[in-house]
């Protein structure tokens, strides 16, 4: 234990109250033999050198967690909220003592798990990388076999790993590649370090082979272990104090097990050492929800068909019979009626009773028997609710059951990681090679809607041959390997690291294998080194590692963490679009992914990068589809001025103005909806009538324009890229659901019955606005268009190609002022101008949420779902707590379980 | 654009005596598997979607008014009617959008881009095919003639069993040609044997990849698996054409024209709907049929689905409408609406459908319509389409004909998904025909009937759910 650490403890101490079961000695706090007179009700643990305050536990990696919480029974709980939990069963509860944070083994017995440790299992073999931790007091010293304390095996001579205690040594085998299915040879530590003393042990193994042991926070030995642990065998199970085969008992008490699939650095086993083997709560939010299935059930059953059956009528705005189901309090508060919601007294909820009678929903299907089944189980249950609010358009497109897809790269994608991996740009052919991404769920990178057909097979075989014609072959090859021979040790050499890096994470050996057949087939046609390299080339870019993002996706069907080069990719592919950098791959290869400081600072690193900004503006393009600009065009009769070069410079426009705010400014993304600037060449500024603010600009050069001076004009909605969404009528209603669902995130329900929808033209004394206030003041039509409708009242005096007027054309005077109703609010603002308008719309809570949502849902590549609202009111907090900004708020998506985390399919 | 019709005789001519015709055909023509398949009938499966349907009073009127296209072909036709969809609508979503979902799947979108379940083709395909079709074969076509998109089941009807697309979607007739008959290039023309040689070794690599990612030991889940799955079947095929092709017709007929129509984002210029005479879209709409005629009638295609007009398509056409060579009606709809932009065009006929008025415009639509589809229908009837069983194509296939709406009145999902127009073929002997049935049933339990009736045991729509057999429409 180092002097200064020692030092930090002690001073840290001056700030708490020493607890009486603390042992101080000379001044230090050190781990006291538990005492065996002491209260056998009192936590062993609360005697240990505890100080949370100064040393926290590291989660990152840990798949599995036994803190011997439970005082009584057989079983003993994984706590690691990680994957599916591999409890354990004691054989014997009478070789056992068991007191409220350990477990004491008296007698031989074996506490093992009932089915194979495969989550264990699995996340070791995707990282090569493992640690065990344990805080275990020996019995006695002459204990061997080695008696095994943890062990991942079979029976006596097949393992995975163990810790063992060997007379005065702990013992831990491993099996690789490289060493025998016994884990033979094996490490351990020095005799002379042994104490029966309550103790630490920490053993840590990276993917390079390098295993440590640590005792008591200090590390003890260094050796190697070659070999990879791909060969572990994925049935066995995991047990403590003895062998599968029963004949390899270990006496002694268990205070903490844990295990991880990465090798805990230094430091944190010495944190982990002064955090002590008491572990205060769950260690993951998951074993919370999952402790609670009343609450499960209202996210996944209740909430979802109160919002598509009731909330029309019974929402914070409608509220028919003074009744609002969308809010918690108010639900249960009730109606005109009586209590809707009684938890767990169905006959006296109301809210059942009508649905059952199927009274309601009034005038509309009733719900159906499973429906019914979930409402009435939820109330039975307790009627428990796992959210404040019920939002209605988190659930427009249903449960949202995604699956989880691997993604293809996108065009824009596939051009950045040649030129990011090769430096070759191919974005000239590109284009017209890769058919286009098509667009679904309002982003064309959604990863369901990105498959392949026959042109993009022979699209990516093309542009392998292009790739490599335009590559400096054996120029690239030297960045891996100086060699420069066809010789099996030399290829496979360059393969493994040339492979690594275009494949963007280790090549496993079968892999090296079949890229090192080509250049066996080169060799044998009596080719050279640069040829063979050539189509190794060339193969790696049609592999599917390299035109897709393969991550794994097995296991028990929980979330597990992701793998440190798949978080590689992750970074890389949502922060810039383009594959991991060097230095990034440097992080993951020593681990400092696990890290969140680590992650912290890849990120801050990134942002910085041209290609976050690049990244940024895809982003901005496809949320405001920027594209449908090449595709306008309007009535020429009506706009003779409209040409492609005016599209042009409108889309331009946009993405020059999210530059400037988001970028140059650093200002909250929310400051895009009012920020008194724009970007305009002279003939755009020309279009907007404000020519004299660009005079010295020239042709199609962007000039910022000062708008401090132009009222109607500033913020996103009073550009022409999207006014122009309204079509040549300046639509009222399309611009208006633009607003609703692209802005704030809102939903809205088909029109009601016995409505004609044919648009109505406008006319002297009928302005586009008197249409749309005479279909809101209709009952059946305005419960629906006043939630969007006004949202573009404010737009009114920008026609379909935005420019701006007083008077239509005939000559009916137009109006800017209206009523916004933000979803979820019970009430309409009111706002006297466009200006306004953009002013309440940017100091909107709820137009915050919807940027949050939008850059998620570009960043993750699929549509969001009921089950990520929590993780996105996370992410929302924390980007508002960084500002707002869109570098604080992708720092919070990349931080968050959305990407930390991966869901898993159960291994069959 | 001339409507150069291109049929079997046409390319079987290109063969000539001495060589081959298209690369593709020889392969074809001499694989044992496809002789030994050709002694009996082949299963089929189309889906023909037609956009915005025909309002369930229209039907009621047989084959006099909108149906009398479909009259000659009658005898090898069953015309459902009051069949319902209204299990599709999803609350605040565009009936257009779900109604041409549930089209053939009876299921809701999934998201934007996805079905609620496969399509009955699919269903069929997989039955009869799970490890694929025979070489050379393209599994699932994908075409159409159609303008209107934002949301793929406007237009796409064929879905996976996850409910993805099928496969891509082929909007110009010269794609879809490509896509049957055409061979790949590599970019440099790879002729010499040496370098060919090492080439098959870079895809063989590629091959190994893909198959360990669909193996045992692949990290990926189901889905994901389906996918690489998928690019690996697109794979072989690539190294089909590339490899095995080798052959050029020197005689072999030429591409199809150009499409001279709006493709892509540029048909769909912010739904504010295109302007087009009857002319253009009736020729580049006929070439494409055509050309899937063929591909079937060449059996290079067995499953799949063709599109003649979008879910909600936005079109202003114009042009005089003749049948029978005689002219029946103008078609003028920006004018005739007094309108330009979305609110000029045919849509709007089918919004203002009322049933106690005349409804010409939306009459002369749907007519249009009927008589397009049955000029598809021919081309799987005629001498080109006749089989060893003595019977056409057309009625050795299941060809099922659908829209996405009964009525077109955003107003009463009751009454737009309800009544949805389908027609069936026989299938070898499997439905009855020649007659025009009130159904009275779900979708849903009419195409799960269908798939009963065709063997396969896969049922479509929610496990739980007790489903019914609609005996009336079996033979």
């Amino acid at each position: 234990m180092k002097a200064s650490m020692w030092l930090l403890l002690v001073t840290g101490l001056l700030w708490f109250n020493l607890s009486e079961s603390q042992t101080l000695i000379s001044g230090e706090i050190v781990p006291s033999v538990v005492d065996e007179k002491a209260d056998q009700e009192k936590s062993a643990s609360a005697r240990l050198p505890k100080n949370e305050q100064l040393a926290k536990r590291s989660t990152a990696g840990l798949q599995a967690l036994y803190d011997f919480q439970s005082a009584s029974g057989e079983i003993v709980k994984d706590r690691s909220g990680v994957g599916r939990p591999v409890d354990l069963r004691i054989r014997s509860l009478n070789a056992v003592r068991r007191t409220k944070g350990s477990l004491e083994v008296r007698k031989p017995t074996i506490i093992r798990s009932e089915k194979p440790a495969s989550k264990i299992i699995q996340a070791v073999r995707k990282t090569g990388e493992v640690s065990i931790e344990a805080w275990v007091q020996p019995a006695k010293a002459n204990q061997s076999g080695p008696a095994r304390i943890v062990t991942i095996s079979r029976g006596s001579t097949e393992r995975n790993i163990t810790l063992g205690q060997d007379g005065k040594k702990y013992d831990i085998r491993l099996w690789t590649t490289e060493t025998s299915p016994n884990g033979l040879p094996s490490v351990t530590s020095p005799q002379n370090a042994f104490d029966t003393k309550l103790t630490h042990v920490v053993y840590t193994r990276d993917r390079t082979g390098r295993t440590r042991i640590y005792l008591n926070g200090d590390q003890v030995l260094e050796e190697a272990v070659q070999g990879s642990t791909l060969n572990w065998h994925g049935s066995f199970s995991i047990a403590l104090a003895n062998e599968f085969s029963n004949n390899r008992p270990w006496l002694g008490t268990y205070h903490l097990v844990a295990i991880y699939n990465r090798d805990l650095l230094a430091h944190e086993v010495e944190q982990h050492y002064l955090a002590g083997p008491r572990v205060d709560a769950a260690v993951n939010d998951q074993a919370t929800v999952a402790a609670n299935p009343n609450a499960q059930l209202f996210n996944q059953g209740v909430a979802p068909l109160l919002a598509k059956h009731c909330l029309e009528c019974h929402g914070p705005s409608s509220k028919k019979g003074k009744l609002d189901l969308a809010r918690n309090s108010a639900a249960l508060a009730g109606g005109e009626n009586g209590p809707a919601i009684v938890p767990g007294e169905l006959d006296e909820s109301l809210l059942w009773v009508y649905v059952d009678s199927d009274e309601m929903p009034k005038d509309r299907p009733p719900l159906s028997n499973e429906e019914k089944s979930i409402l009435k189980r939820w109330i039975e249950g307790g009627a428990t609710w796992s959210t404040e609010n019920i939002d209605p358009s988190t659930y427009a497109y249903g449960s949202g059951d995604t699956g989880i897809w691997l993604r293809r790269l996108t065009v824009p994608e596939y051009v950045a990681t040649v030129k990011n991996s090769l430096g070759v740009d191919i974005s000239d052919v590109a284009d017209d090679i890769l058919p286009k991404d098509l667009r679904a769920d309002g982003f064309s990178n959604t990863s369901y809607n990105l498959s392949v057909d026959l042109k993009h097979v022979e699209a990516y075989a093309r542009l392998a041959e292009i790739i490599v014609d335009r590559l400096d072959v054996k120029a690239f090859a030297r960045r891996f390997s100086k060699s420069q021979k066809l010789t099996d040790k030399d290829m496979r050499g360059l393969i493994s690291k040339m492979g690594k890096w275009l494949l963007r994470g280790p090549l496993e050996d079968h892999e090296i294998t079949v890229f090192r057949g080509i250049s066996t087939t080169v060799a044998s046609a009596g080719g050279n080194f640069e040829e063979a390299v050539s189509f190794i080339i060339e193969a790696m870019l049609q592999s599917p590692r390299f035109i897709y993002r393969i991550e794994n996706q097995r296991g028990d069907g929980t979330a597990w963490p992701v793998g440190d080069y798949e978080l590689a990719s992750r970074l890389s592919y949502i922060i810039w679009g383009s594959p991991p950098d060097e230095q990034l791959m440097r992080a993951a290869d020593n681990g400092e992914l696990y890290d969140r400081n680590g992650v912290k600072q890849q990120i801050q690193r990134m942002l910085k990068d041209a290609r976050a900004v690049e990244r940024s503006a895809q982003f901005v393009y496809e949320w405001l589809n920027l594209a449908r600009l090449d595709n306008l065009r309007p009535n020429p009769d009506r706009f003779p001025n409209w040409d492609d070069q005016l599209a042009n410079d409108m889309r331009d426009e946009t993405l020059a103005f999210f530059k400037e705010i988001a970028w140059e400014q650093n200002r909250p993304l929310t400051d895009l909806l009012n920020a008194q600037l724009t970007f305009a060449s002279p003939r755009l500024a020309d279009h907007y009538g404000l020519k004299s603010k660009t005079r010295n600009a020239k042709g199609t050069d962007l000039k910022q324009i000062d708008l401090s001076s132009v009222p109607a004009r500033g913020g996103l909605l009073t550009q022409g890229s999207v006014l122009t969404v309204g079509g040549d009528e300046a639509s009222m209603v399309t611009r208006g659901l633009f607003v609703l669902k692209d802005i704030l995130r809102g939903a809205v329900s088909d029109p009601p019955p016995c409505v004609d929808t044919t648009p109505i033209p406008t006319k002297p004394g009928l302005t586009q606005r008197g249409i749309a206030e005479q279909r809101i003041a209709d009952s059946q039509c305005g419960g629906c268009h006043s939630k969007f409708e006004p949202l573009a009242f404010g737009l009114e005096k920008f026609d379909g190609i935005g420019v701006y007027h007083e008077q239509d054309d005939h000559g009916n005077g137009l109006r800017d002022d209206g009523e916004i109703l933000f979803p979820g609010d019970a009430e309409p603002v009111a706002y006297e101008s466009s200006a306004e308008l953009m002013d309440r719309l940017a100091g909107s809570d709820r137009v915050r949420q919807c940027m949050t949502w939008k850059v998620t849902q570009f960043a993750i590549g699929r549509p969001l779902t009921p089950a990520d609202a929590s993780i996105l009111e996370s992410i929302d907090k924390a980007a508002q707590d960084g500002g707002g900004t869109y570098a604080s708020l992708i720092t919070a998506i990349v931080l968050s379980e959305l990407v930390q985390m991966t869901p898993t399919e159960p291994i069959e | 654009m001339t409507n150069r019709r291109i049929n079997r005789r046409t390319m079987l001519k290109g063969l000539g005596s001495v060589t081959v015709g298209l690369p593709l055909l020889e392969e074809m023509l001499v694989s044992s598997a496809m002789a030994a398949e050709q002694a009996t009938v082949p299963v089929r499966a189309f889906n023909v979607f037609f956009g915005l349907g025909i309002p369930a009073p229209l039907q009621s009127e047989g084959f006099r008014s909108v149906l009398e296209p479909l009259k000659p072909l009658s005898k090898k036709l069953l015309i459902m009617r009051n069949v319902d969809q209204v299990r599709c609508d999803e609350s605040g979503i565009n009936a257009h959008f779900d109604g041409a979902s549930g089209a053939f799947t009876a299921e809701p979108p999934d998201g934007e881009a996805k079905s609620g379940g496969p399509s009955i083709d699919q269903v069929i395909r997989k039955t009869y095919y799970p490890k694929g079709l025979p070489t050379g074969m393209v599994p699932t076509l994908i075409g159409g003639t159609f303008f209107r998109r934002s949301r793929v089941s406007r237009y796409v009807h064929s879905y996976n069993d996850d409910g993805t697309v099928a496969a891509t979607m082929q909007e110009k007739p010269r794609e879809l040609f490509d896509r049957v008959f055409g061979t790949v290039m590599l970019a440099d023309g790879e002729t010499d044997a040496r370098k060919q040689r090492l080439k098959r070794s870079v895809l063989d690599s590629v091959v190994s990849q893909y198959r360990f990612y669909t193996g045992q030991n692949s990290p990926l889940g189901a889905k994901s698996r389906a996918r690489i799955a998928d690019h690996l079947d697109r794979i072989r095929e690539f190294e089909q054409r590339a490899y095995a092709m080798k052959h050029k017709a020197p005689n072999a007929p030429d591409l199809p024209p150009r499409s001279k129509l709006l493709h892509g984002g540029e048909a769909d210029p912010g739904g504010q709907g295109i302007d087009i005479t009857l002319k253009e879209l009736t020729d580049e709409w006929r070439l494409m049929a055509d050309l899937y005629a063929l591909a079937i009638q060449m059996d290079r295609v067995r499953f799949g689905s063709v599109t003649f007009l979008a879910a909600g398509e936005r079109i202003r056409l114009t042009g005089d409408y003749l049948y029978n060579d005689k002219k029946v009606f103008e078609f003028d709809d920006a004018n005739q609406h007094n309108a330009s932009g979305d609110k000029g065009c045919s849509h709007e006929w089918w919004h203002k459908f009322d049933e106690k008025k005349q409804n010409t415009q939306l009459r002369a639509h749907a007519h249009l319509k009927m008589r397009e589809i049955a000029y598809f229908l021919h081309l799987l009837d005629g001498p080109d389409a006749q089989e060893a069983n003595g019977k056409s194509i057309l009625e050795n296939s299941m060809i099922t004909i659908s829209t996405e709406s009964g009525d077109g009145r955003h107003n009463n999902v009751k009454r737009e998904l309800s009544g949805v127009f389908h027609a069936i073929t026989g299938a070898n002997g499997r439905f009855k025909t020649g007659q025009i049935l009130d159904i009275g049933a779900e979708g849903l339990d009419v195409y799960n009937t269908m798939l009963d009736t065709m063997g396969a045991s896969r049922r479509i729509g929610p496990a739980k759910r007790e489903g019914k057999i609609i005996d009336a429409i079996r033979a």
